[in-house]
């Protein structure tokens, strides 16, 4: 064993060079008990006024939250009951604009063939006539039909 | 009582009661450990009240698997490298401050040597320091503190002999600049 050894061995065995004040270790377990009771009230506390502080805040965001979805509600049937509009008249366009001239257009086209004459009865051809031709027009292919 | 008997009281509902004893029972010891860790008095007393606040806090999770012992120093240890660092991180250099006014410490009646060894012991990392310690002055066997310290023996042994070569060195700087 060296020198410097022997001066560690040395300072090791003059025993416990700390002390502490009198009465400390008596008096430590009161002292925790207290600081641990202290800590466990000021947590309940805190979270109660946590609470206080938030709440009208909360209240207020719960409010617009309610505000902000009943006027998201109201738009969006409104929105959908207008385009359920628009597509219906859409339809009728459509019907009035294209499918009725193409009808007669194609009908006057097809008047000399032969297959479609078999297709088509008389009451569909009086029909038409009666709904597509004005009184004049009917006069008219009346007496060129004699 | 030993740690069995204040178990078996805390398993059977009486928490503050086992928690009391559990206190007389440690607090002399880990006040010690702790008070090597950190030198000054009012720092090792927070220490050690934070040490059983953690106990106290978490005694339902403690398994049981480890000594109640183990667990106790570990707790303790690392209350007390928590201080050490945080010290290091307000610029100040973990416990040298404290070596240095050791001589002029109410609480403290070592001689030149002693003071010497403690001044040395303050100059290593926390974590090389509580190594020290608890081979140095608690003689606890290496398997004991790899438990407590959470770090292999063959880890511990070099680091133990590398803080003791440092501590020699650094005693020997110490006491040729006194005499």
């Amino acid at each position: 064993m060296n020198e410097q050894q022997d001066i560690l061995e040395r300072a090791r065995q003059a025993g416990q060079p700390f002390k502490a004040p009198e009465g400390y270790f008596e008096s430590f377990e009161d002292r925790l008990m207290a600081r641990i009771s202290a800590e466990a009230q000021p947590a309940a506390s805190t979270s109660r006024r946590l609470w206080t502080v938030l709440k009208p805040a909360l209240a207020l965001a719960a409010t617009f939250a309610i505000i902000f979805g009943m006027g998201y509600g109201v738009l969006f049937l409104t929105h959908t009951l207008d385009r359920g509009k628009a597509d219906v008249s859409g339809y009728a366009t459509v019907e009035e604009e294209l499918i009725r001239p193409v009808s007669i257009i194609n009908y006057y086209q097809s008047e000399g063939e032969s297959e479609e004459e078999g297709d088509i009865d008389e009451d569909s051809i009086v029909s038409f006539l009666a709904s597509e031709l004005s009184y004049g027009d009917l006069t008219e292919i009346y007496a060129q039909s004699f | 009582m030993n740690d069995k008997e204040i178990l078996k009281i805390y398993r059977e509902g009486g928490r503050e009661q086992a928690f009391r004893l559990l206190v007389q029972s440690y607090k002399e010891r880990l006040y010690w450990h702790i008070r090597r860790m950190v030198l000054d008095h009012d720092d090792a007393d927070d220490c050690l009240q934070n040490t059983f606040i953690k106990v106290w806090q978490s005694l339902d999770r403690f398994r049981g698997d480890a000594q109640l012992y183990t667990w106790l120093y570990r707790i303790a240890t690392n209350e007390s490298i928590t201080f050490l660092t945080q010290q290091q991180r307000r610029g100040e250099q973990t416990g040298i401050a404290a070596a240095e006014r050791l001589s002029s410490d109410a609480w403290f009646d070592g001689d030149q040597v002693q003071a010497a060894l403690h001044k040395s012991i303050a100059k290593l990392p926390p974590k090389q320091k509580a190594v020290f310690n608890l081979r140095y002055f608690e003689e606890m066997p290496y398997e004991e503190i790899s438990r407590v310290l959470e770090t292999s023996e063959g880890a511990l042994k070099a680091s133990y002999h590398h803080a003791y070569e440092k501590v020699k060195g650094w005693m020997k700087e110490e006491i040729d600049a006194k005499y």
